[in-house]
């Protein structure tokens, strides 16, 4: 036995990493479960408790492995490695293999927390002949706090945008297994026993490191019918919940699990949305407004016109133009619009915005989330576009997000008949994006406007629209052709009610 | 391992902390209140006598009205109130992160009839137009933003009063008929061709056979009429306790009927929408509108003692209660004065006056909670909950144009009862707690969550909230459709007492007709009347 006293910096280092993976596990365990089942509070409220429960059990337990403390450490960091390293990729899999998900998450969560639970009084006593224990418990459980820390502020900050929920647990595992290899070297034990056990390290190592590589497979299996993808990013904002999934081949966006887009085909509704409006309005824009379209794909739609001198993109939710502008694959999608130093973002409602905005735009770009309740139908009524008509002049131009001319029709021409209410002279339009259908427009200016016949783009520029294209998006088949509507106004907001009711219609 | 505790720390740290609910009995001040029935020491220190134009008591709708006339005929006027606080009850708060009421909250579209709330609305903006059948136009944004009203029956809210699809057949098979029965109603004409049923009820006819109903309660006309169902009963119910403070059996039908029966205007904008019109504040933007316009010089905490003739014209006597400064007597001469006052206290004020009605009034509770609570897409302005003893209460915020979880909710009650004066007493004895305590319990079946949502919860308790026309109320005066205006000589009265019915309309064309008529004694060439 060498020095009492001396305790070497990389068993510390040890100890602070069993700490962060412990407390990575139970986040995992807790995101999962407020992802899947709803709820946050319960769900980490329950993960919580359940965890210190069996974290309880494992203490006690300890007592009774009484021989080959190094041996037992060990097996337990690989079988913790093991546990809470799978503990995602098997949840994600229970989720959509089996009804099971509850009752798996509740096991797992009892497993690693029970495993936890023996790792430090085992811990303590490997190194109690080293340090008094006044020392050693003072040392230990302060660098266990640490490692709390640490892990609360990493999963939120780094590893959750950065790698993912699956990637974090197996990253854990293989730190985990990592622990147990360099306690085979730190703490004194049998020659041959060492052998074994770092070979044990060392098949756990592999096995972790296989899953990270297998990652992007495994994955797609596991979260496929996860809003249909593996889940990129996701928060919950004052407003809504916001979800971004990603798969190899297609983004998509989900506000409270309404699909925004998908960048299969975002490209069809977002040219439609820009271009014939800037056709109609004749000269290329030099201010524009964006109201919602916090995903700045309209901004990006908006930027390749080189004369644009200043847009402002209004969205009420400061969480979703974050997300547009921090995380990469979303910024890789909007070209990095909203970083432009000619874009100006303003987080407010964008009534409000109207009521107290005094500039005017050539071109006002209105794409709000379809009318399916009162706080957003304020934005499809006759006094917001009357102060939306003040903004843009008679000389300038907007284009509207008005909803699926087919699947609800009287919405699409109620929208409508409110826009021309308002003073504007309309041109309505669709077209078909597959992964909503077919969607519609609603083009709004003054009365000199006509129908667009050319596009004010160099040819080839875009994916979907072309000069021939454009005579077709104004023609409505007899199914969705124009019906009697009557003017959605603040005090009735009669579109909510006739849009729910479309809605539902097709969901039955 | 015990640092999975730090965990908990973050979660709980998001949580909403729990709070402890502060807040006060606010407003009328009881003691100065009743300081001219229970008798002020007439030696008190004198201030120097001051002169005005025309004093006008009170600075509620009538008195905020008179104001507003006087001024535009080139006439000053100086309000004495008693309270604090301007507009009576219509007065309002603007603490908080919204201003809100502390009474009447909104205005019904006004109807043709009555033509000096529409000249009001019109000078605010809010009348924007005439279509061209000539009815009135408003901007839409001040209208209430649907959906404007919900009901918490069986378990959960509803959209509108109307819960259909709880109600039993019977229930709604009762409701069809009672609105057909009202849409007749609200087409009657009487033998004298005037509206069987108008605002202001000045405007109504006097045809026997209608002002009848003024002697049967709302109970005994729904009883003949064969409305029995407990919902409809409730529903009529609500009305007249929201209009009058008055519960079926202490009301005339006669009255409550104007509820339903009386507001006929619908244009373009109203048919399928709400045709209240309000403000955060609620009819505080209307007296504010009329006190700022007129110029008004206005003191408060100011107990006026007495009206007496002058060879020049009227000197009113006040004690001038001014927190933290010594009460004095104080001296004002003016050329006339317009009592702007219930009719109980004009006696008092007008000893000897002439034509001055005293109504039995209904006590309310009005409280404003100032809460934090999740943004939710589809909340209404008024959320009812069926069979509570309040009305509910109304959301100020509701008219902002963003979401916020922070807002004022202004709860109502009013004490329907015959025993009024005992009521009256059991509230004023009540203190804050328990008030506060009333409130959550009211409300707790749709929002057991609120005592840990609201952080500050104020409570105004009115006395004398507004009269209330019993049964026979149209006969407790000689001229129950042309009431008396000045009382003394230049003396004028002004106040929804003098026709019975508390509404917006009345009380500010009654404001408008003394100021009127208090011109025509000074001589003054006012213009075509505003009535």
């Amino acid at each position: 036995m060498s020095d009492r006293r001396f305790v070497s910096p990389t068993l510390l280092a040890c100890v602070v990493v069993i700490a962060t993976s412990g407390i990575v596990y139970e986040l995992v365990a807790g995101t999962l479960a407020s992802y899947v089942l709803g709820d946050s509070v319960a769900q980490f409220s329950f993960v919580i408790g359940l965890y210190l429960f069996a974290m309880g059990i494992g203490s006690y337990l300890s007592k009774f492995i009484e021989h080959a403390l190094l041996e037992r450490f060990v097996e337990i960091e690989l079988a913790l490695a093991i546990v809470g390293g799978f503990s995602a990729p098997i949840l994600f899999l229970m989720y959509t293999a089996s009804g099971a998900f509850r009752a798996t998450l509740y096991l797992v969560v009892l497993v690693i927390g029970a495993l936890v639970g023996v790792e430090i009084p085992l811990l303590i006593r490997l190194l109690q002949f080293r340090l008094d224990l006044k020392e050693l418990v003072a040392r230990v459980l302060a660098l266990d706090y640490v490692g709390a820390l640490f892990a609360s502020l990493l999963f939120p900050l780094l590893l959750v945008p950065r790698l993912g929920l699956q990637r974090t647990s197996m990253a854990f595992g293989i730190l985990n297994a990592l622990v147990a290899l360099a306690s085979t070297f730190l703490l004194p034990t049998a020659h041959e026993k060492k052998w074994r056990l770092r070979f044990s390290c060392a098949v756990t190592v592999a096995a972790l490191s296989l899953g990270m590589v297998m990652f992007e497979r495994f994955a797609l299996r596991g979260e496929a019918t996860f809003l249909g993808a593996p889940i990129a990013y996701a928060t919950q904002s004052h407003y809504q919940r916001i979800v971004l999934t990603r798969s190899p081949r297609t983004t998509r966006l989900f506000l409270n699990g309404n699909l925004q887009f998908s960048s299969d085909d975002e490209h069809r509704y977002h040219e439609v949305l820009v271009h014939p409006a800037v056709a109609a309005l004749g000269r290329e824009p030099k201010s524009v407004l964006i109201l919602g379209g916090g995903d700045g794909l309209g901004a990006r739609e908006v930027l390749r016109y080189p004369n644009v001198e200043r847009i402002v993109l209004v969205d009420l939710d400061p969480e979703v133009t974050k997300i547009f502008r921090e995380v990469p694959v979303a910024r890789e999608l909007n070209r990095d619009s909203l970083h432009d130093a000619r874009v100006t973002i303003k987080n407010e409602d964008a009534f409000g915005f109207l009521e107290t905005c005094t500039d005017s735009f050539d071109l006002a770009v209105v794409d709000f989330p379809d009318p399916g309740n009162y706080a957003v139908g304020k934005l499809y009524t006759l006094s917001f576009y009357e102060r939306l008509r003040e903004r843009v002049g008679p000389r300038g131009v907007a284009i509207v997000q008005a909803t699926s001319p087919y699947f609800a029709r009287e919405s699409f021409w109620t929208i409508a008949a409110t826009i021309e209410a308002a003073g504007f002279r309309t041109l309505p339009l669709h077209v078909h994006v597959p992964s909503f259908g077919e969607w519609g427009f609603v083009l709004a200016g003054g009365e000199g406007m006509g129908a667009p016949r050319a596009l004010a783009l160099p040819r080839e520029t875009l994916r979907f629209l072309s000069d021939d294209g454009l005579p077709g998006l104004f023609l409505f088949p007899r199914d969705m052709a124009p019906m009697p509507a009557s003017v959605n106004r603040l005090n009735d907001q009669k579109l909510v009610s006739i849009y729910t009711s479309e809605w539902a219609d097709w969901q039955r | 391992m015990l640092s999975a505790l730090g965990l908990g720390w973050l979660v709980d740290a998001s949580l909403p902390a729990r709070r402890t609910l502060e807040g006060a009995v606010v407003g009328a001040d009881l003691r100065l209140g009743h300081a001219l029935r229970d008798g002020v020491d007439r030696e008190l220190p004198r201030a120097a006598p001051e002169r005005a134009e025309v004093v006008i008591v009170g600075s509620g709708v009538s008195g905020a009205s008179a104001a507003w006339r006087l001024a535009a005929s080139g006439v000053g006027a100086e309000l004495l109130e008693l309270e604090p606080f301007a507009g009576g009850t219509s007065a309002w708060g603007e603490d908080g992160v919204v201003a809100h009421p502390w009474g009447a909250h909104y205005l019904p579209v006004p109807e043709p009839t009555a033509r000096a709330p529409l000249r009001l609305l019109a000078e605010l903006g809010v009348l924007t137009g005439w279509d061209a059948a000539g009815r009135a136009l408003y901007d839409e944004t001040r209208l209430c933003h649907a959906p404007e009203e919900r009901l918490f029956h069986r378990g959960r809210w509803h959209r509108g009063l109307e819960s259909g699809d709880v109600l039993s057949a019977a229930e709604k098979d009762e409701l069809a008929r009672f609105h057909e029965r009202m849409s007749v109603f609200s087409g009657a004409v009487g033998a004298d061709g005037r509206p069987a049923f108008a605002i202001p009820c000045a405007e109504s006819s006097r045809d026997a056979a209608w002002l009848a109903l003024d002697e049967l309660t709302m109970d005994a006309w729904l009883a003949r009429e064969g409305f029995t169902t407990s919902y409809l009963r409730w529903y009529v119910e609500y009305a007249t306790r929201d209009d009058f403070g008055a519960d079926l059996t202490d009301v005339s039908a006669w009255a409550a009927l104007h509820y339903f029966a009386s507001r006929r205007q619908r244009t373009e904008q109203t048919l399928r929408g709400s045709r209240y019109l309000v403000w955060p504040e609620g009819n505080g933007r209307l007296v504010r509108h009329m006190l700022e316009r007129s110029g008004a010089r206005r003191r408060h905490r100011h107990v006026v003692l007495g009206v007496e003739a002058t060879r020049t014209g009227v000197a009113v006597e006040a004690l001038d209660a001014t927190v933290g400064e010594a009460p004095v007597l104080r001296r004002i001469e003016a050329r006339a004065a317009i009592l702007a006052v219930p009719g109980f206290i004009a006696a008092r004020i007008a000893r000897g006056a002439r034509g001055l009605i005293a109504r039995p009034a209904s006590p309310w509770l009005v409280a404003n909670l100032h809460v934090t609570r999740p943004v939710e897409a589809d909340r209404a302005w008024d959320s009812v909950l069926y069979e509570a003893l309040g009305l509910g209460y109304v959301d100020a915020g509701h008219q902002r144009m963003g979401l916020s979880e922070q807002t004022v909710l202004t709860y109502f009650r009013a004490y329907g009862g015959a025993e009024m004066a005992a009521t009256r007493g059991q509230l004023a004895a009540r203190r804050w707690g328990e008030l506060a305590a009333d409130v959550l319990v009211d409300l707790a079946a749709a929002h057991p969550e609120l005592g840990e949502q609201t952080s500050r919860l104020d409570c105004m308790v009115w006395g004398h909230a507004m009269p209330r026309p019993r049964p026979g109320f149209l006969r407790a005066t000689t001229q129950p459709f042309e009431p008396a205006v000045l009382i003394a000589d230049q003396v004028a009265w002004a106040h929804v007492d003098q026709t019975g019915l508390a509404l917006f309309e009345e009380a500010n064309t009654h404001g408008v007709r003394a100021a009127e008529a208090v011109l025509a004694q000074l001589g003054v060439a006012a213009s075509d009347s505003w009535i």
